[in-house]
């Protein structure tokens, strides 16, 4: 895309003023100015879904809440990105994750290196304020090199996209609704029978989470290497 | 018939009441020990991926975490089918030691010594570790300071002092480091000392417990644990032995699954802890006991100079092995200065500080068991992989359980023979208590229960001024 | 001044919690000076005393027995603390919850026993369908996470109430540490 054709706008996130181009998200012109914002399911590399609702943000003249991943910019908006609002509303966000699968922290491969888990303590939550639903769900480790374990899945979809977009080789879906959703491989058969896998482990070292990680580990040893991801998509990008 | 309920048995490792039987005339006719809780460890591992076991199992006990870790990780050494680097197996023993020392002080100090210091019939508002710190404040700190140095040790090698993740499959995650082993070689004389003083004052102190001495769980049992090749003290790796009252080995060298030939388990309709039986006598003649008092029972040698100069003078007090378990405590205060020492000899080791501290492999065995001496005993791992390394099934055999029986029987001696009359009084129950407390049970899934004595409540408003200033209610 | 009355519960957890206690070394001395220790598993007590003004909890709860006493305790204390990830989320005792009861007590007592091959029923309490978190029965007023709480979070949520302040442990502790 040439430059001319790019207009710019200026807007206010946290009562500062910031200039963006018109097709940048509220998250990008935020983290280009060194704002936080919180996220889980967004990383750098992969297509925004707006699946989690963590980096929520309140738009003046907006009643609505908008998700700073997938909403563009607009000239004049006002964007507040920390309010006591929104961070009630990401604490029971993360809360609900945490209740709704079994994520046990302390015995778990990716303790200590968990965007949940650091999440929580972000936001200062000490406990979790809904009841636990602590479903029984399965672990698959069919595969020669990986596991999946449902428990501690967030179905932030971070897998399904990194197979699909950066590998090609798109093994990972999601099947079900709702509370019945799961990350499935291939048409939901075991992951070690997959025809398409590559065995990559793209997807391994994106999920935020305990739930893909390498066979034989033990717990809090399963630290995710993400810097491949930017540097992938970049010489992508600059091919013919 | 009368029942007495002790409830709950305070100042040991665990949640446990006691029910005393006593008949028309006032003499106690039986004795239960019950344990209260159970966790379900046995089911929760079922499905998950058998390189969790050591750090999951390890949260079976908050006392001696590093047993559970030791045991589950030899397991899983034995489901990789790999002999772990040498210098891992020196560290892992480094930490198993520092546990033992730890624990022990525990158990002595926190747990035992108010008994032991301020007398068995003493006020039991003040025997707690608080009074022993008011009555004898050398003996409380050197206590605190014992288990301090037991578990900084671990927080040194594995970086948190309770339920560290370091020890791991095949070997341990991090080596040591030459700063790390010398801040633990600066700790070791001021515990050598300790362990010293205490041995000396417990020596003499035994003999105002002739009456403790005698009926404290003294009769005849067997004994269980673990010994080297050359029949040497092995609290990290050895065959399990068994030995009869009079001292003659009668199994040696059980090795791996086949601890199932010789140790059984049976449920108990009112208690949450299975007793275990020597197999071959049946149940509940095969009655036997684990942990400090049998090791030192079934082994030759302690394997350090200074411990075995006391392991002699222990040996001297009974002609075969040494019966009363009121003698634990005093076992226990020969592995503390034993452990001690080996520390110090390994430290020196050329090996220790070594890179290479894990050996990898993926699973080449569906089945591993796992051994080791922990404080309380003989505790054994036991577990079954599917082709993908989850978890089918797992069984495993804790300190407490093997002494059971034993703590059962004991119960009851000491009843017997302090329990009179239809009149209660403290130290008679403190007794029934303290012989309980004696082998140490680290029972680790317990509950507190409020009691089934009338409680007459009244309900007043907060009186703490300091507190008020939360404005909370 | 009197001393802050202080008691210490253990629900369903493994007691590495009152370990990490005990960590506090040798401040615990110093401590002795201004609590009165007055239930738990390290004093005599056997009954719950009747008013206490700081009680720290740890484990989940999951048998009925733990149920009548969190209860019981509740109503007698002032600020209650839910201490480490057992009391605070249900932690590993909550694994349990994808099973039933019969499952768990199968395993243990009939399928890993020799000889009387049945769960125990005297006595012993009889365990919840699902293990829970403190606060899902009783208020909380102060959660300490972690597996075990560091012994410094303790000290440091001791201190502040000795103090006469509400502790904030809310970027300090996290679930699992």
């Amino acid at each position: 895309m040439s430059p001319a054709s790019v207009e710019i706008k200026t807007l206010k996130i946290d009562g500062r003023d910031v200039g963006a181009r018109e097709d940048q998200t509220i998250l990008e012109v935020a983290l280009e100015n060194g704002i936080y914002i919180p996220t889980l399911c967004h990383l750098e590399g992969l297509t925004e879904i707006g699946a989690c609702r963590i980096c929520l943000v309140e738009v003046k003249g907006t009643p609505k809440l908008l998700p700073a991943c997938v909403t563009r910019v607009q000239e004049g908006m006002e964007v507040m990105v920390n309010s006591e609002r929104l961070q009630n509303y990401r604490k029971v966000i993360v809360e609900l994750l945490f209740s709704e699968r079994n994520h046990i922290c302390s015995v778990c491969v990716s303790n200590g290196h968990c965007d949940l888990q650091s999440m929580a303590q972000k936001l200062g939550i000490t406990h979790i304020s809904v009841p636990y639903r602590h479903p029984h769900m399965p672990v698959d480790a069919s595969h020669e090199r990986y596991i999946n374990d449902h428990n501690r899945c967030i179905l932030c979809t971070r897998c399904v996209r990194v197979c699909h977009e950066i590998e090609g080789a798109h093994t990972w879906d999601v099947t079900g609704r709702g509370s019945q959703a799961k990350v499935i491989t291939d048409l939901n058969t075991a992951w070690g029978e997959s025809d398409t896998c590559t065995s990559c482990g793209k997807c391994v070292q994106v999920c935020p989470t305990g739930a893909l990680s390498e066979k034989g580990k033990s717990v809090s040893e399963m630290s995710k290497r993400r810097q491949f991801l930017p540097y992938l998509t970049l010489m992508r990008e600059g091919r013919p | 018939m009368q029942k007495i309920t002790i409830e709950p048995v305070t100042r040991i490792e665990g949640h446990a009441k006691i029910t005393l039987h006593v008949d028309d005339s006032g003499n106690v006719q039986d004795a239960r020990f019950h344990v209260t809780q159970v966790r379900g460890f046995e089911k929760i591992c079922e499905g998950r991926p058998f390189t969790e076991m050591p750090a999951l199992m390890a949260r079976i006990c908050g006392i001696c975490p590093v047993s559970h870790l030791i045991a589950s990780a030899k397991a899983c050494d034995a489901i990789l089918a790999v002999r772990i680097p040498e210098t891992a197996q020196k560290l892992r023993r480094i930490m198993n030691l520092a546990q033992i020392v730890q624990s022990h002080a525990l158990s002595f100090f926190h747990l035992s010594s108010p008994d032991l210091l301020l007398g068995m019939e003493s006020d039991p508002a003040k025997r707690n570790i608080l009074g022993v710190l008011a009555a004898n404040p050398q003996m409380a700190r050197d206590g605190i300071r014992l288990r301090q140095f037991g578990q900084q040790i671990i927080e040194c090698l594995g970086g948190k002092r309770i339920h560290p993740g370091w020890i791991v499959p095949g070997g341990v995650s991090e080596p040591l480091t030459q700063e790390r082993r010398d801040q633990i070689m600066a700790m070791l004389p001021e515990a050598l000392a300790i362990s010293h003083r205490t041995l000396t004052w417990f020596k003499s102190q035994i003999e105002s417990f002739r009456k403790e001495i005698r009926t404290f769980a003294n009769f005849p049992t067997l004994f269980m644990g673990l010994a080297n090749e050359e029949g040497e003290l092995a609290l990290y790796k050895g065959w399990i032995r068994f030995i009869d009252a009079e001292g003659n080995i009668i199994a040696d060298h059980i090795n791996g699954p086949e601890y199932q030939n010789y140790i059984g388990e049976c449920g108990e309709p009112d208690s949450y802890l299975k007793s275990t039986y020597y197999k071959p006598m049946g149940y509940p003649e095969g009655i036997y006991r684990v942990g400090p008092l049998a090791r030192l029972n079934l082994c030759k040698r302690i394997g350090t100079p200074r411990a075995d100069e006391e392991f002699a003078e222990f040996r001297e007090l009974e002609r075969h092995t040494v019966l009363s378990s009121f003698y634990y405590h005093y076992a226990r205060l020969i592995e503390i200065l034993f452990a001690v020492e080996r520390i110090d000899q390994l430290l020196h080791d050329p090996e220790i500080l070594s890179k290479h501290v894990r050996a990898f492999a993926g699973p080449n065995n569906y089945e591993g068991v796992g051994g080791s001496e922990a404080p309380r005993g003989t505790l054994i791992h036991h577990y079954k992989i599917d082709e993908n390394g989850l978890i089918t099934s797992a069984n495993l055999v804790i300190a407490t359980g093997h002494n059971n029986l034993a703590i059962n029987k004991g119960v009851l001696q000491v009843a017997k023979h302090f329990v009179k009359g239809a009149k209660l009084q403290e130290g008679m129950l403190n007794r029934v208590e303290a012989v309980v407390r004696a082998f140490d049970p680290c029972l680790s899934c317990s509950t507190h229960a409020l009691g089934q004595m009338a409680m007459h409540i009244e309900l007043r408003g907060p009186d703490g001024a300091l507190l008020d200033a939360l404005g909370r209610n | 001044m009197s001393k802050v009355k202080v008691a210490t519960v253990w629900l369903d957890g493994c007691s590495g919690c009152h370990m990490s206690l005990l960590d506090i070394d040798e401040r615990l001395i110093a401590l002795a000076e201004k609590i009165d220790l007055l239930y738990g598993p390290l004093v005599d007590a056997k009954v719950f005393p009747e008013w206490v003004d700081v009680t720290l909890v740890e484990g989940a709860v999951s048998s009925e027995e733990d149920l009548a006493k969190i209860r019981k305790i509740r109503a007698h204390t002032k600020i209650l603390i839910s201490l480490g990830d057992c009391a605070v989320t249900g932690n590993v005792p909550s694994m349990r919850d994808v099973f039933t009861v019969d499952e768990v007590l199968n395993r243990t007592y009939v399928e890993n026993s020799d000889l009387k091959q049945l769960a125990p029923e005297s006595v012993v309490p009889k365990l919840l369908n699902k293990v829970r978190p403190v606060h899902e029965f009783v208020n909380v007023d102060i959660f300490v996470p972690g597996c075990p709480p560091s012994a410094d979070n303790i000290f440091y949520v001791l201190s502040e109430l000795l103090e006469g302040r509400m502790p904030d442990l809310a970027m300090t502790a996290r679930f699992g540490a």
